[in-house]
C-alpha cells in the first residue's frame, strides 16, 4: 500500500478490492432453495438475511468516533433500508475489504461515495428481483424503508421476503455503479439525522467487549521483560531459575528480540517476569535525553544544506531581501504519548498453522502483512478478530503487541493473553515527535506577508514503517501536513529535516497539524501584531482563496464575542486550520478565552468556541461529540502533556506524572457546525490542532507575553512574562 | 481460598490474599465491565462499590474485599437501567467507552450520598476519573439529568 492516497485513488483501489463495487451473487442449488438457506450479499459492505436484518460490515475500527453508526447510515440511506433493521459487525480482515485502516479523520471521507453506491446497488438489485417476481417493469417499482412497492397495483414485498423467496440475479458492472444517481442532500432520510449511536447502550452496562475482555479455553498469561532503553536494547543473558519457582509458571520464551514468561494467571505472570534475571545490552541510545535531542534539532536546523524543500513557490529569497519588515521566531513542542485508556493487549491462538488474533486494530492490513512476514506464514493465516478499541488515537495503528503475543503463542502452543501495564504501555509507546520549527516572514509596507519560510525539524514515523510510507527523499507527509497552510502568500518555502533520535515516533491524534499549526497560527498572530492589524482581520485578508475557512473564522469570532471587553489577565486567542490535510480539509476555527495568573503563570481556559465546516454531516450528534472530544484533547495537549527523555527512554511512567485533562480543568465548549452540502470530510482530529495556538495567542492577548513552546506550562508562561517585563 | 460477595452472589476463588481485586473480578470471574487502566488508583477505570462506597479495585486486595458487599457495573442495576445508565444513553456520553463503567460507578456512589450535587460537587466527585476521549461535558450533563430524575 501507499500512504499517498487521494480520494480518487482510494476509490480506485477499493474498486479493485471489491468494496462496494464488485457485484456478484450466486444461488447455491437453484431457485427453489435460494430462500431459507441463504442470504443476500450484494457486495462486501452488507448482508441481508431472510428475517429482514441488514448487517453492514464495518471495516473501520470503532474507537469512540461512532464510525459504525455513521457508515451504516450511509449504506442505509441509499439502500432505502428501515433503520430498525440495521445491524453492524466488524469482520475479520480480508483482502476483499480493501485497505483496512482507521485514522487521519478519513473514515467517512474515504467511504461516503463507495458505501452510498454499495447501498444503492443493493436497492437496485432488490427492486429488479421484486419486479421479476411480479413480472412487472422495475421502472414502476420503488423502494422505501425496506419494502419494494409496485406503484400501479400497490403490491409490496419486504427486503427479507425478497431474499427468502426470489432469486436475485441482476449484476451491475463497475460502469453501472458509477452511473447510479445518488440522492441529493435534500432527499436524505437517514444521513444527517439525529440517530442514537448503536454502540452506546452496551458501553453503559459493562457488556461492550474490548480486546482485553477476550478469553479463550486453556488461555495462559504472558508478561514481557522490556529492555531499559526504548529502542535497540537487547538481552545478552537470561536466568529464569527463580521465575520457574513462581506458582503457576508455564514457560520462558526467549527469542532474539524478546524475553517473556508465561504463567496461568496475570498476577503470577507478573511475579515470574519480575523474578527473571536479565543482562541487557542497552544499545547505542543509553545517553539519549531531551537535551541531546533538542540540541540535535537546533544543530540540524542551522545546517541549511541538509534541509529538503517540501513546499516551494515563488522566490522567497528575493522577496525576503526586499521586505521592509522581517520577523522570525522558533517554536518547540515536546513528546506526547497516546495514553489511550485501555493499555495495549492481545490474545493469540496458534493452531493448525494459523493465528487467530483478538485485539482492537486501527490498521489490520498493515498488521496482517507484518505478522505474516515476521511469522513466516501466508497472510491468509493471520485472522484478526476485531474488538472494540479502548481508545485508539493512533496507538493501535501499530502491530507491536500482536507480534509479541503471536511469537509467544507460537512457542507455548496454548492461547496466550498479553496485557501491558500502564507503565509498559507508556514506556513502549510510539510518541508524537518532539519538534523544532523556525519561521521567518517578510512583510511589505502595509504589513502584508510577501515571504514565508518554515523549517520543520521532527522525527518522521513513516521512516520506521518502511518505504511505502515515505517519499523518495525519506519524507513522511504525515510529519509535515499543516506546514502547507492555505494563506495567500506569494513566496513560500517549507523545508523538512527528518531526524532519528533513538526515540521512536508514531501517529498521535491530529498528528503533524498539532505542531505545524501551533507554529503557523502563533506566528501569524505575531505578524498581525507586528502589522498592527486585528488577528481575525489579518487572517481574513489572506484567506481569499479559502472562503470556507474565512466563513468559519468569522463565525467563531462572532460567537465568541471577539473584540468585546474582558477582565484583566483574561484574553482571547484565535486559530484557524485546514486540518487534517490540505486536499481534504475540515475547515476549523477556534477562539480560546483564557485567564492567566501572573504570579504563578498558571493558565485556565474558560471557554472554547469552535466553528467547523466538514461538508455533509452524517450524524449530527456524533459530529458534535467528536468536535467536543477533539477540542478537549487539544486542551489536554496544550496545557498538560509532555514526555521527557532520559537515558534513552521516557521518564514518565503513569497518569500521576504524565498528566492528562481531568474534569476540573474542562472549559465550556461551544460548537458551531456550518450547514453544508459539500462532500464530507472528517472530524476526529481537526479541532485538536486549533487549541495550542489559540491558547498561546490568548495568553499574549491577556498579558503581552508570547509562549512558543507546547505544552504551555506555568513555568514557561512565567518565563515569558518575566522576559516581557 | 477467598470468599467474595459480588453482585449478591458468593464466589470462591483460589487467589493470594494480596492479589488486587481487579484481577480476580476481571480475569478470573470474567466480570469484564470493570476495566484496568493504570493499576495505581490514578484513572478510576476500575471503580467498583465496596459496601456502597466507590473504591478502586486495582488498589483493593482480595483480603480487604472479603466480607464486604462488592458491586460492579454488572450489578449496579439488574437490567442496566439505573438512572445514570439511562442518562448516559440519553446524553450519548460514551465514545470509546472503556472508562465509562468506572465513571458510572463513581457517579452512582456520588449520587447515593448526594442526590442533588452542584456543578462543583460533581467536579470534585469525578476528577479522579480520567476519560481520554474527554467526554467530560456529557458526563456532567448526564449526572445532572439523572439527579433530576429524567
Amino acid at each position: 500500500m501507499t500512504t499517498r492516497f487521494s480520494r480518487r485513488e482510494f476509490l480506485r483501489s477499493t474498486a479493485a478490492a471489491g468494496v462496494g463495487l464488485t457485484l456478484r451473487f450466486t444461488i447455491p442449488g437453484g431457485v427453489d432453495e435460494a430462500g431459507a438457506a441463504t442470504s443476500f450479499e450484494p457486495n462486501a459492505a452488507l448482508t441481508i438475511t431472510p428475517d429482514g436484518a441488514v448487517t453492514v460490515h464495518i471495516t473501520k475500527a470503532e474507537m469512540g468516533q461512532g464510525v459504525g453508526t455513521a457508515l451504516a447510515q450511509i449504506v442505509a440511506e441509499e439502500l432505502e433500508a428501515d433503520w430498525k433493521d440495521i445491524r453492524i459487525d466488524y469482520p475479520i480482515n480480508d483482502p476483499k475489504y480493501g485497505l483496512m485502516l482507521t485514522g487521519g479523520s478519513w473514515s467517512v471521507n474515504w467511504t461516503f461515495d463507495a458505501l452510498s453506491r454499495a447501498g444503492a446497488a443493493g436497492r437496485i438489485m432488490l427492486v429488479d428481483a421484486a419486479a421479476r417476481y411480479w413480472k412487472v417493469s422495475p421502472d414502476d417499482c420503488t423502494a422505501e424503508r425496506g419494502v419494494v412497492r409496485h406503484l400501479p397495483t400497490g403490491r409490496s414485498i419486504a427486503y427479507g421476503d425478497i431474499v427468502a423467496k426470489v432469486p436475485i440475479t441482476k449484476t451491475l458492472s463497475e460502469d453501472d455503479l458509477k452511473k447510479i444517481r445518488l440522492k441529493e442532500p435534500s432527499e436524505y432520510r437517514v444521513v444527517g439525522k439525529w440517530i442514537p449511536r448503536l454502540d452506546i447502550p452496551e458501553k453503559t452496562n459493562g457488556r461492550a467487549r474490548f480486546g482485553i475482555d477476550t478469553f479463550l479455553p486453556g488461555m495462559v498469561y504472558a508478561k514481557v521483560a522490556y529492555p531499559p532503553t526504548r529502542e535497540a536494547g537487547k538481552h545478552t543473558a537470561v536466568d529464569d531459575s527463580a521465575a520457574k519457582k513462581v506458582k503457576g509458571y508455564v514457560a520462558t520464551v526467549v527469542t532474539p528480540g524478546l524475553v517473556a514468561v508465561v504463567a496461568t494467571t496475570y498476577e503470577n505472570a507478573v511475579k515470574a517476569r519480575d523474578a527473571l534475571r536479565i543482562t541487557w545490552d542497552q544499545g547505542p541510545n543509553a545517553n539519549v535525553s531531551s537535551e541531546s535531542i533538542f540540541a540535535a534539532f537546533a544543530k540540524k536546523a542551522a545546517e541549511d544544506t541538509s534541509a529538503l524543500a517540501w513546499l516551494e513557490q515563488g522566490d522567497v529569497k528575493a522577496a525576503m531581501a526586499q521586505a521592509p519588515k522581517r520577523h522570525e521566531a522558533t517554536f518547540t513542542t515536546d513528546y506526547v504519548a497516546h495514553m489511550q485508556m485501555e493499555p495495549m493487549n492481545c490474545v493469540v491462538r496458534f493452531a493448525d498453522g494459523a493465528y487467530d488474533i483478538y485485539t482492537g486494530s486501527q490498521f489490520q492490513t498493515f498488521a496482517a502483512g507484518t505478522l505474516a512476514a515476521t511469522l513466516g506464514v501466508d497472510p491468509s493465516k493471520i485472522r484478526i478478530h476485531q474488538q472494540y478499541l479502548g481508545g485508539g488515537f493512533g496507538r493501535r495503528l501499530e502491530p507491536d503487541i500482536m507480534v509479541e503475543t503471536a511469537l509467544i503463542a507460537r512457542e507455548v502452543k496454548r492461547p496466550v493473553k498479553l496485557i501491558r501495564s500502564r507503565e509498559e504501555d507508556l514506556r513502549r509507546d510510539f510518541y508524537r515527535s518532539a519538534t523544532l520549527q523556525m519561521l521567518r516572514a517578510g512583510l511589505d509596507g502595509d504589513g502584508k506577508v510577501i515571504a514565508w519560510e518554515n523549517t520543520v525539524v521532527a522525527s518522521h514515523p513513516g521512516q520506521r514503517w518502511g518505504p511505502d510510507f515515505v517519499d523518495k527523499r525519506g519524507l513522511d507527509q504525515f510529519a509535515l501536513n499543516g506546514a502547507d497552510h492555505v494563506y495567500d502568500i506569494p513566496n513560500q518555502l517549507v523545508r523538512a529535516i527528518p531526524v532519528a533520535t533513538g526515540i521512536p515516533v508514531g501517529y498521535v491524534r491530529a498528528v503533524a497539524p498539532n505542531y505545524t499549526f501551533f507554529a503557523v497560527e502563533t506566528f501569524v498572530d505575531e505578524l498581525a501584531r507586528l502589522a498592527g492589524v486585528d488577528p481575525v482581520e489579518y487572517r481574513l485578508s489572506m484567506l481569499r482563496s479559502a472562503p470556507r475557512l474565512a466563513r468559519v473564522l468569522k463565525l467563531a469570532a462572532e460567537k465568541a464575542a471577539w473584540g468585546t471587553p474582558l477582565p484583566p489577565n483574561v484574553g482571547r486567542g484565535v486559530a484557524c486550520v485546514s486540518a487534517q490535510e490540505k486536499k481534504s480539509p475540515t475547515w476549523t476555527a477556534s477562539v480560546v478565552e483564557a485567564q492567566v495568573d501572573p504570579a504563578t503563570g498558571r493558565v485556565r481556559i474558560r471557554k472554547v468556541t469552535c466553528a467547523v465546516d466538514c461538508g455533509i454531516v452524517v450524524n449530527p450528534d456524533g459530529a458534535r461529540a467528536q468536535i467536543e472530544g477533539s477540542v478537549l484533547f487539544g486542551v489536554s495537549n496544550a496545557l498538560k502533556e509532555y514526555g521527557t527523555v532520559a537515558n534513552g527512554a521516557l521518564v514518565q511512567s503513569n497518569f500521576h506524572d504524565y498528566q492528562v485533562l481531568r474534569m476540573d480543568e474542562v472549559p465550556d465548549v461551544e460548537v458551531h457546525v456550518v450547514d453544508s452540502r459539500e462532500y464530507p470530510t472528517g472530524l476526529g482530529e481537526p479541532g485538536t490542532t486549533t487549541i495550542a495556538p489559540a491558547l498561546s495567542n490568548a495568553i499574549f492577548a491577556a498579558t503581552g507575553a508570547r509562549v512558543r513552546s507546547v505544552p504551555l506550562l506555568p513555568a514557561r508562561v512565567l518565563k515569558a512574562l518575566q522576559e516581557k517585563a | 481460598m477467598a470468599q467474595l460477595l459480588i453482585n449478591d452472589r458468593t464466589y470462591t476463588v483460589d487467589a493470594d490474599p494480596s492479589t488486587p481485586l481487579l484481577w480476580v473480578i476481571r480475569e478470573r470471574l470474567q466480570l469484564t465491565g470493570t476495566k484496568f487502566g493504570c493499576g495505581i488508583a490514578q484513572c478510576g477505570a476500575c471503580t467498583i462499590h465496596l459496601d456502597g462506597a466507590a473504591a478502586r479495585s486495582c488498589q483493593t486486595t482480595v483480603a480487604q474485599a472479603a466480607g464486604k458487599k462488592i458491586t460492579t457495573i454488572e450489578g449496579l442495576h439488574p437490567k442496566g437501567e439505573h438512572p445514570l445508565q439511562k442518562a448516559w444513553i440519553a446524553e450519548q456520553v460514551p465514545q470509546c467507552g472503556y472508562c465509562q463503567s468506572g465513571q458510572i460507578m463513581q457517579a452512582a456512589a456520588l449520587l447515593a450520598k448526594n442526590p442533588n450535587p452542584t456543578d462543583e460537587e460533581i467536579v470534585a466527585g469525578m476528577t479522579g476519573n480520567i476519560c481520554r476521549c474527554a467526554t467530560y461535558v456529557r458526563i456532567k450533563r448526564a449526572i445532572k439529568r439523572a439527579a433530576r430524575g429524567v
